[in-house]
This record gives structure tokens, C-alpha cells and sequence, in this order.
């Protein structure tokens, strides 16, 4: 279990993150989204203990990262895959790591074939492939057998293949008790493979909550042989209407409500459902559109 | 990539331990294992091995040619060792300086600090380690200067002598030490290690060249190469004082310094 309790990192005068709170419970994965400089990786950085944050806390397991005596066995770590020794091989980085996490040797080997490297475990892991150091990268932050995974941006680089493997890993790793956050760019991922959002847009939490209700469609879609007088319709009968780009209207009420309004004013109506919820890719620029942000 | 879609999603659960062999329960991370650790970094790449092998071939090299041009007399123990250090000493720096900044410049820092938050304890861990492998090292350099001396006595009609080993070893172990720390201390201030190589080597000499210039004797107070020379021969000629001063300034101030500055630098 992770918890974030309000906390804020200052640079100087510049505020990158600010009273961050969240948690992340065990059986669950949580996807962490945010533009490029919003302080996704700063919260990552100070839940891993690369950073000391200005103010507030961030607990693994009820202690501070860097409390843990061996964190490698509780919560297994990947922030950038690219950073790996180019001079080691796949074997002797796990091997290295797993002395250090006083994990038998045979665990680096089990590790590699568990995320398909075993053909490449002799070989230079400046001779992988980005999709290659991301499985090296997952096999490394699961050799403590840890109950926590930390992950920044792992689908990075991977084909669509590798990217399926993941998110059945992950998913296995939580229907097994165990937390998992991650943070992508990938939407279109991260919504087939989270169960809750933490969504951070300029230092701060702008969103936090499970992926249906955040995703959930909200009102009735209706588009009518005339859509200026279906709104006004509406509107007279005092409900509130969004204009569609494609002469459809949004109305914050019941199908049967806008139909009975409608009805009542006499407009034909063409379409009339349960509005879709709105992708994970609108959303997203939704909460995190900022005046600023060119 | 294409070679691994039949086998990954075949074995999607078998990483945790439920699914294969249980784990031994956690512990922490004893100095000692760190340093183990360390070494093994030190030793399992291609650049790390090649410094090794660099440094005994340098030795051997130097060690042979002082054979083939031996002077009148007597020949002690010493001239090999000499000959042996010059070239050790000049290139075990570079192991200590490239401890430390290998993990900056191959950006491993991010998988080291994640996995043993407590920064200084890996530092220290490093420069331990950094003076372990070159004993080693020093030591297969020494062992070369036995067989050098021996083959003398055998070879050619010149007398050898083992006269002041305890001392001429001692000097060359102690001087050794300090060169590795001052090259892991600048590997530590400065994590670039070209960089780091470069201030290393060019500093103190331009210290030991223009020093005198401007500061006459005073200049004596920090000139790192004479105090490890004094050290290297056991006699420090009345001149503890300005020995200590510069060792301070050089090896032991630094080292502070990085060790401070390798916590607090931003891991990227």
C-alpha cells in the first residue's frame, strides 16, 4: 500500500509539486497521468526517496522509502528503463541485484525467462532494444518479490505485443494482492490496464478515482431535425444544454425528460441515448488543460 | 523483439515467489555485502577489466625493460618496484575516480539509490571497495617485482638485495591508498569522469608547477606530490605539518566534499 500525504516539493520559488495526496491500495492499479512538467516523476522521485520532499510524506508499507532496510523486497522500482549499465549483461545486472536483495542466483535467471530475455540473458545490455530493457527493467523490480511495483512509463518502446504482456502482468501481480502504480503517455494503455487514475496537472492532484466513475458518461445525447430549436426547446424547459460539434446536444437530464421537453415543443428527434462517457484522452486534457499551456 | 511473442506470454505468472521457489526472508544490507557489491561492479565490465589488465601490463612492461637495462651492481628488490608503480600509480587513480562516476554517467545511480536509499553508507561502500581491488592489484604488482628480482639473481651475474622491503612495501601501499581515495574523492565531487580524470591529473600539477612560483616555500603546504612522496619514503624530512596540510586539502577535503555533494545531487 502506497500513501501520499500532502506533499510538496519547492525548487527555489518554483512550486513542482504541491499537497499531493493520494493512496494506492493493494489489489489495485493505479495509472498516474499527467503532462510533461506537471510532477509526475518529482512524486515518484520523492515516493522512492530520490527526492526529499519540501514538505509532507510518502509511505510504502507504513514506513518512508528510506526507512525500508531492503526495499529492493518490498517495492520494486523502475523509473527510467534506459538507465542500465550498457556494459553489463541482462544476466549480470539481475545477478548483481539479487546479491544485493539476498535473493538466490537462480532468481535472475527465473526473472529473465519470466519476461522473455532468457535468449538474451548473455548478451550486452547495450545490444537490447528500448522493449528489451523494459522487460529488463520489469524483471529487475521484480526480483525481491516485492507486494508494491513502482513504474514509470514501462509500455515505453514496447511493441504491441510486449505492451499485451505487461498489462497481463500487472494484472496478475494485483489480482494477487498486490499495489501497483505506473505512469504512462499511452492512454489508450493505461485505460485497458488501470483500475483507478491519479491525474496531476501543475503540481497538483486534479483528479483521483477509480477509471469508471471518472470515465463515466454524465446525461443524455439528443440530436434533432432542428438543433438551434431543439435548444432552445430545451432550455426553455429550463435544463441544461451543451452543444456537440455535430449538431447533437449534451442535456444534463434523463432521456425522458429531454424527450418530454421536446416533445412538448414539438421537435423531431433523430437520435436520443445515454451520452458515451468521454475517452480517457479527453478527459485528460480536460483536467490537465492549464491557460498557460501553449 | 520477434523471437519473444511465443514465449512471454506463456510464463506471465511466474515471478512471484508463490509461483516458484520461496525467497529467503528480507534482510538489510550489510557494509560488508555493499562492498562486495562494489567490486563486482567494479570487475564485470569490459572498460573495468580492461584498466586491470591495462595496469599489470604496464608494470610487466616496465618491469621488463628495467631487467634488460640494468646499471652496474648491486640490484634491489626496489628497482622493480619502482619501476613496476610508476605506471600503477598513475592509472589506479582512474579505478576510485571511475567507481564514482560510472554510476552518473551510465545513469545506474537510478536502480543504485532506489535500491539502497542510504547514499553515503554506498559511497563509503565505494571508496572501501576502490582500495580493496587496487591492494589486490598493487599486490599481483609486488608479486611481478619478486619474480623480477629473482630472475635477475638467476639470469644475470648481478648481486640482488631485499634490503628495507618492510618499508619500500609499506610506502608503496599507503601512497597507493592515498592516490585511489584522492581519485575516488574527485570521481565523487565531479561526476563526469572524463572530467573528473582531467582535474585529477591537472590540478595538483599545476599546483606543484605554478604553487612555487607564486607562494616560494609556502607553496610546499599543498603540494599533494611531494607529501606522497615524502610518504612513499618514509621521511617526511621534518615536514608533518605541511604533509598533513596537504593531504587534507587534497584527499581528505575532497572526499568530505563528495560525499556530501554524490547525496544531495539530483539522480537523473
Amino acid at each position: 500500500m502506497i500513501t501520499v500525504e500532502n506533499l510538496t516539493k519547492r525548487y527555489g520559488s518554483t512550486t513542482a509539486v504541491q499537497d499531493v495526496s493520494f493512496t494506492v491500495q493493494p489489489g489495485s492499479i493505479t495509472g498516474f497521468l499527467g503532462p510533461n512538467g506537471a510532477g509526475k516523476s518529482t512524486t515518484l522521485r520523492m515516493l522512492t526517496g530520490l527526492t526529499p520532499p519540501s514538505s509532507g510524506t510518502a509511505t510504502i508499507a507504513g514506513k518512508r522509502y528510506v526507512e525500508l532496510p531492503n526495499p529492493g523486497r518490498v517495492v520494486g522500482v523502475m523509473l527510467d528503463a534506459a538507465a542500465q549499465h550498457a556494459g553489463r549483461t541482462g544476466r549480470e545486472t539481475l545477478a548483481l541485484n539479487a546479491s544485493l536483495l539476498g535473493v538466490p542466483k537462480g532468481r535472475a535467471d527465473e526473472m529473465l525467462e519470466a519476461v522473455g530475455l532468457s535468449h538474451a540473458a548473455k548478451r550486452r545490455v547495450g545490444q537490447y532494444s528500448l522493449g528489451m530493457r523494459q522487460r529488463l527493467g520489469i524483471a529487475n523490480a521484480l526480483l525481491g518479490d516485492p507486494a508494491v511495483l513502482i513504474l514509470d512509463e514501462p509500455a515505453n518502446g514496447m511493441d504491441p505485443e510486449g505492451i499485451r504482456w505487461m498489462r497481463g502482468l500487472l494484472q496478475d501481480f494485483a489480482s494477487r494482492g498486490g499495489t501497483v502504480i505506473l505512469s504512462s503517455h499511452l492512454l489508450g494503455e493505461v485505460q485497458a490496464t488501470v483500475d483507478r487514475l491519479v491525474v496531476i496537472g501543475g503540481g497538483r492532484i486534479v483528479a483521483n478515482g477509480s477509471l469508471d466513475e471518472l470515465l463515466a458518461g454524465t446525461g443524455t445525447l439528443v440530436r434533432g431535425l432542428d438543433p438551434i430549436g431543439l435548444n432552445q426547446a430545451l432550455t426553455a424547459a429550463g435544463l441544461s444544454v451543451e452543444p456537440g460539434l455535430d449538431g447533437s446536444l449534451r442535456v444534463d437530464a434523463t432521456a425522458e425528460q429531454v424527450g418530454r421537453a421536446a416533445a412538448a415543443a414539438g421537435q423531431i428527434l433523430l437520435e436520443l441515448r445515454q451520452s458515451d462517457g468521454a475517452g480517457l484522452e479527453d478527459l485528460f486534457f480536460q483536467l490537465t488543460a492549464t491557460p498557460a499551456a501553449a | 523483439m520477434t523471437t519473444l511473442t511465443e514465449t512471454a506470454p506463456a510464463t506471465p505468472a511466474k515471478h512471484k515467489a508463490a509461483a516458484g521457489t520461496a525467497l529467503p526472508p528480507a534482510r538489510g544490507q550489510s557494509f560488508l555485502k555493499l562492498v562486495t557489491i562494489e567490486l563486482r561492479k567494479s570487475l564485470d565490465t569490459r572498460s573495468g577489466r580492461v584498466l586491470v589488465a591495462a595496469i599489470l601490463l604496464i608494470a610487466l612492461a616496465a618491469m621488463t625493460w628495467q631487467i634488460t637495462h640494468l646499471g652496474e651492481g648491486t640490484v634491489g628488490f626496489d628497482a622493480f618496484l619502482s619501476a613496476g608503480s610508476v605506471g600503477t600509480m598513475l592509472i589506479l587513480p582512474v579505478i576510485g575516480v571511475m567507481a564514482m562516476t560510472s554510476e552518473w554517467t551510465q545513469r545506474t545511480a537510478l536502480t543504485t539509490f532506489t535500491l539502497s536509499p542510504r547514499r553515503v553508507r554506498v559511497q563509503l561502500a565505494k571508496f572501501v571497495s576502490a582500495i580493496a581491488l587496487s591492494a589486490v592489484v598493487m599486490t599481483v604488482v609486488v608479486a611481478f617485482g619478486f619474480v623480477y628480482t629473482a630472475l635477475t639473481a638467476a639470469l644475470t651475474d648481478h648481486a640482488t638485495t631485499y634490503a628495507g622491503l618492510g618499508g619500500q612495501l609499506a610506502g608503496a601501499y599507503l601512497t597507493m591508498a592515498l592516490n585511489v581515495v584522492m581519485g575516488a574523492a574527485f570521481g565523487a565531487v565531479i561526476a563526469q569522469t572524463a572530467v573528473a580524470i582531467l582535474v585529477f591529473f591537472i590540478a595538483p600539477t599545476a599546483w606543484s608547477l605554478a604553487g612555487p612560483a607564486l607562494f616560494k616555500d609556502n607553496a610546499n603546504w599543498l603540494d599533494v606530490f611531494s607529501a606522497f612522496g615524502r610518504i612513499a619514503e618514509r621521511n617526511l624530512n621534518g615536514m608533518l605539518p605541511e604533509t598533513l596540510t596537504a593531504i587534507g586539502v587534497w584527499v581528505v577535503l575532497p572526499t568530505v566534499l563528495g560525499l556530501w555533494l554524490s547525496s544531495r545531487r539530483e539522480v537523473k
